[in-house]
């Protein structure tokens, strides 16, 4: 979103162009289809030929774009519970407004909507300033006491002579049917003025959001950034009112912007990923509800998004629970044949490098494992190319016809040798610097060896001053030892 | 023959991660019966969690800790702990004799009624640390130092062999600071076992007769006067282990792959 | 004047009338009892918003379990209620540990998802059934006095609705008594309920559990959203008139016969639903509490703010 003033401006006017053009479509009634035929009513949705369907399309498209949006910052401001109260604290106002107008006049409704809503958050923060009452009691209360009156005045308004028709109802679970182009002009307006204020208010919004404190230090008018998230919400929530439902418009506000914080760090990526998430379970949920004559939107939708959460949660390549779980076992793979080789070095060692290789039946001994254990073992080595092995003929007076003995290849040398000095290194850094006796470091140098990274391997020897033994006298190898290939005579002398 | 008591705490290896960074990190340490000891090291440095951690109120990820020999969870009823006071709930509707009484209920049996030999204990510990005035006053209504002393009386009608408290000098008066300290060393007299978290340096010294200095590692444990030195203290508040710090936290990442930081 | 005593005495005027209110209005104060009974420890241990959770979270529960056996008998439907409540604990449990999530998103996507999918399924099936969504939000308490009569050895006694209830609020009641001291030190100082020996966790179950029963029971009568309200008034109001936990406990009895009386009337003079009724009732009575209360009370506050000034001004002195 760092984008030069003259782009942001660009895109604002292409979405107020855009969002005109939505207006201009007309109403139409959905016809009652005697036809029954599923894959028919499944083309003709996704055709998008007939007006009413993309009237129905549109609009569970920008109510997805809307609250994900808007989720973006819900989410991450921690807001979600809020979301909730304040959707249930709009519901008096929609019917005051009902009986201002004596119609379904969207702007009165929404407007008495949100004033109801923010009478609702301007309790909340009444009661928590001037009573001992603690922030969840004084959520709850307006939630459940706003809805009460709500629904006292629904009830009432159903009763007299034009309410009957009024479809009030409809508002505590949202329908599709009925939706007109009209209905989609708050949804046009909220979206541009959604886009406009996270374009022009990126940074301070991050900011605010992340570190009030040192954001009042600085300057910034956090009270008032918090208002306007408010206000953008009960907005949001006002103008998807009538296709999710009072009840579930928090949910969009929540699950969209939950699976992008899944995806991604980053907030501007949060808030596209969110709305693409949010347009896509408003697209679904609507196609759903189309086809079952009797689900309303509102859930569908809600389902939808959880769907793709669940999806995202367990299948994402980067953090999802599966490929992590795949990921887990392969590292635990890794760990084992890094032990392995780190054995081979160390039976090297016991040998002082004489020779280059060494027989398999050391080895067994020294990781004390069966002989088929360490077959197994070394045949991962082979293959993945970091030893090789060879038959040899024995003496005359050994029992066995011939002895197996195994030698490193340089990558194969490489990686052991790297594994010794990582776990050398970390026993000398605990005694010397982390208080650890001698005797205690090598348990926890056996875990840290294996991910202990190359810039802090170049700390700690700083740290140490390039030390040339680990606290139980054995050499440390150097990186000119490892980059060698093989230890050369001189290295043995020294050593 | 003598069988060995066992002792009153007893830490092995124990590793505490808080959100995936390691705030203990290998802990080992043994306390006599008897010791009155202060836990000091800068902030952050994992005093507090060493405490919650005792009382397993924090998970550790690794090691362990005995509590009189017992790492189960009944070993926890010999022991008092007093929290700090922001992690109280002030507004709670209880009254100082209420708080007080909770601390009977281990003795009294869980479906016995309060007896008046337990009121009349509970007034006893309010009267030692001179808050029985305030007996039915709400928790909330009452000053810093007396809602220190209301959980000091509490700790009192526990009558537990190993007492655990944070930072209780903490936003005290200097009346009942020395009201603590005289307790404290009561305690101690009578054979009870104190770790005491502490904030300042200055008094440390003079309060406690054994020191245990942390800064994510136990930098050392023994007599004050043995380890209040200045090498120790420098190497104790001297600056972070960055490195340990580090390395610990990628090794904490590795256990749980798909936690997170956001 | 008289109008308003007309008005009051309307729905007392006739035998019918008065045995079929009566009926409502016990109905009501047991709904109203058991649920300020739980809700005094939900406020207290600040799960209000994990009360929010749980009620709604209950219906794919009580849903399946009425599709399952075609009734609404209290023993399959609390089980499925609890099932599907401690799954959501469950679930917000889960993704709040194992998940970048934090607790408010956790909450906010397992109860919305568990109602949605709830709602869902009682669409797919309402043609088949009487049950109409609307209930569930707001319930119908007014219908209670048509549950099917009961007859215990030969005698009338009641109605299978009112004896429900009744089992439930002896439950709570009794729950509570006997359960006091663990709900109290949990509540307060979870440490100190360790030190105790107490099974910290199971406590906490066990008062979700309630929460469910209470939940399953009150549906029918106020719907899953005003069983906040009835939840969150008694405790909050009465927590401005005392400052000693059982004395907060027993002011809901009181406060459950107001609510239930005054909604009544309030539901008859103005056809509200009794149910919404009955919360704003409760709301009336908050005001007062809240603003006079001797406990914390808004303009009491402030007045004790000027004594006590004055008197550590004498002190210092």
């Amino acid at each position: 979103m760092f984008l030069p003033i003259w782009k942001k401006l660009k895109y604002m006017l292409l979405i107020l162009v855009l969002s005109k053009e939505a207006s201009v479509l007309k109403a139409a009634q959905i016809s009652s289809e005697s036809d029954k035929d599923w894959i028919n009513q499944a083309i003709r949705f996704w055709t998008f030929t007939d007006p009413s369907i993309q009237i129905i399309a549109l609009g569970a498209i920008l109510i997805g774009i809307n609250c994900g949006l808007m989720g973006g910052y819900v989410v991450s401001r921690r807001l979600s519970m809020f979301g909730d109260t304040l959707s249930h604290a709009v519901l008096p106002g929609i019917a005051v407004g009902f009986m201002f107008s004596q119609s379904k006049n969207e702007a009165v409704l929404m407007i008495g909507a949100t004033l109801s809503g923010f009478l609702g958050v301007g309790i909340i923060s009444l009661l928590k300033r001037h009573t001992k009452m603690k922030e969840d009691s004084a959520m709850g209360l307006v939630l459940s006491g706003f809805y009460a009156l709500g629904i006292c005045l629904i009830t009432y308004l159903q009763q007299s002579p034009n309410g009957g028709a009024s479809g009030l109802e409809s508002y505590l679970f949202g329908s599709l049917v009925g939706l007109s182009d009209r209905d989609l002009v708050p949804l046009c307006f909220c979206l541009s003025l959604i886009i406009i204020c996270f374009i022009l208010l990126n940074k301070e919004l991050l900011l605010s959001g992340f570190d009030p404190s040192f954001a009042r230090s600085v300057g910034l008018p956090v009270d008032i950034l918090q208002f306007c998230i408010w206000i953008l919400m009960a907005f949001c929530i006002v103008s998807s009112l009538q296709v999710i439902g009072v009840v579930l418009v928090s949910a969009l506000l929540i699950i969209p912007a939950a699976t992008a914080g899944l995806l991604t760090y980053r907030m501007s990526q949060i808030l596209v990923y969110s709305g693409i998430l949010g347009a896509l379970s408003g697209i679904v949920g609507c196609f759903l509800s189309f086809m079952g004559e009797r689900l309303p939107a509102g859930p569908v939708i809600v389902l939808c998004s959880t769907l793709l959460f669940l999806a995202v949660l367990f299948f994402s390549p980067a953090r999802g629970i599966l490929p992590s779980w795949f990921r887990t076992r392969r590292r635990g793979q890794r760990i084992r044949f890094e032990n392995t080789l780190k054995a081979c070095y160390q039976v090297l060692e016991s040998r002082s490098f004489s020779s280059q290789s060494f027989p398999q039946t050391a080895l067994a001994q020294r990781r004390g494992k069966s002989d088929a254990e360490i077959e197994k073992e070394i045949g991962v080595l082979i293959r993945e190319g970091y030893a090789t092995r060879q038959e040899f003929p024995t003496e005359q007076k050994s029992e066995l016809p011939s002895e197996t003995m195994v030698s490193l290849t340089p990558s194969g040398w490489e990686i052991a040798s790297r594994m010794i000095r990582n776990h050398r290194l970390w026993e000398l850094y605990l005694t010397k610097e982390a208080s650890y006796a001698p005797d205690h470091v090598h348990d926890d140098a056996e875990k840290i060896e294996h991910i202990i990274g190359e810039k802090t391997v170049r700390q700690i020897e700083r740290i140490l001053d390039n030390p040339q033994r680990d606290p139980h006298g054995k050499p440390i190898p150097s990186q000119d030892d490892i980059d060698r290939g093989w230890l050369s005579p001189p290295l043995v002398a020294d050593k | 023959m003598r069988v060995a008591l066992p002792k009153p705490l007893e830490i092995h290896d124990l590793t505490v991660a808080y959100q995936q960074k390691p705030v203990l990190y290998g802990i080992d340490l043994e306390v006599e019966p008897g010791s009155l000891v202060g836990i000091i090291g800068p902030n952050g440095a994992g005093k507090s969690t060493l405490i919650k951690a005792i009382m397993g109120i924090m998970k550790s990820v690794d090691g362990y800790v005995k509590v009189f020999g017992d790492s189960s969870r009944k070993a926890l009823t010999r022991v008092g702990y007093v929290p700090q006071r922001e992690s109280v709930d002030w507004d709670f509707p209880v009254t100082a004799m209420d708080v007080v009484l909770m601390g009977r209920f281990g003795h009294i049996g869980w479906f016995k009624r309060i007896s008046k030999r337990d009121r009349s204990f509970a007034s006893e510990c309010l009267e030692q640390m001179n808050m029985l005035p305030y007996a039915n006053r709400q928790i909330g209504n009452l000053s810093g130092g007396q809602q220190q002393r209301v959980f000091l009386a509490r700790a009192l009608a526990q009558q537990s062999d190993l007492y655990l408290m944070d930072e209780p000098f903490e936003g005290v008066d200097a009346i009942t600071e020395k009201a603590i300290v005289d307790l404290l060393k009561n305690l101690r007299n009578q054979g009870k076992t104190l770790m005491v978290v502490h904030h300042d340096l200055s008094t440390a010294k003079d309060y406690f007769d054994h020191l245990a200095l942390l800064n994510l590692r136990l930098v050392a444990y023994g007599k004050t006067e043995d380890v209040f030195t200045h090498d120790l203290l420098q190497k104790t508040y001297g600056g972070k282990l960055t490195v340990l710090s580090e390395v610990g936290s990628r090794k904490l990442n590795e256990k749980q792959p798909t936690q997170e930081a956001l | 004047m008289l109008d308003f005593a007309e008005a009051l005495l309307d729905p007392w005027s006739t035998r019918e009338q008065v045995i079929w209110n009566l009926q409502i209005v016990f109905m009501g104060m047991m709904v109203s009892l058991s649920c300020g009974l739980v809700g005094c420890f939900v406020v207290v241990r600040r799960m209000a918003l994990l009360g929010d959770a749980v009620s709604h979270g209950v219906l794919p529960g009580i849903v399946t379990a009425y599709l399952i056996t075609d009734s609404l008998s209290i023993g399959p439907v609390w089980i499925g209620a609890c099932l599907a409540g401690l799954g959501c604990g469950a679930s917000i449990e889960w993704l709040r540990t194992k998940t970048p999530l934090r607790e408010d998103a956790a909450m906010g996507l397992t109860f919305t998802s568990f109602f949605a999918l709830g709602i869902v399924l009682l669409s797919l099936e309402a043609g088949a059934t009487h049950l109409d969504p609307a209930c569930f939000l707001y319930g119908e308490i007014g219908l209670t006095p048509l549950s099917p009569k009961l007859e215990l050895w030969g005698l009338p006694s009641g109605n299978q609705a009112l004896w429900n209830m009744g089992v439930v609020c002896l439950t709570t009641m009794i729950s509570v008594i006997v359960f006091y001291r663990f709900l109290l030190v949990t509540s307060f100082d979870c440490s100190l309920a360790r030190s105790l020996g107490m099974p910290v966790i199971w406590i906490q179950y066990g008062l979700m559990l309630l929460l469910a029963l209470v939940v399953v029971a009150s549906f029918e009568s106020v719907g899953v959203i005003l069983v906040l309200a009835m939840m969150i008034l008694p405790p909050v109001s009465s927590a401005f008139l005392f400052h000693r936990l059982p004395s907060i406990l027993m002011c809901c009895l009181p406060l459950s016969i107001f609510y239930s009386v005054a909604g009544l009337q309030l539901a008859y003079s103005m056809n509200f639903p009794i149910s919404a009724s009955m919360a704003l009732a409760g709301i009336v009575i908050f005001l007062p509490c809240c603003l006079l209360g001797p406990n914390g009370g808004v303009l009491t506050n402030s007045k004790k703010l000027k004594t006590r000034k004055s008197s550590r001004d004498l002190s210092a002195n």
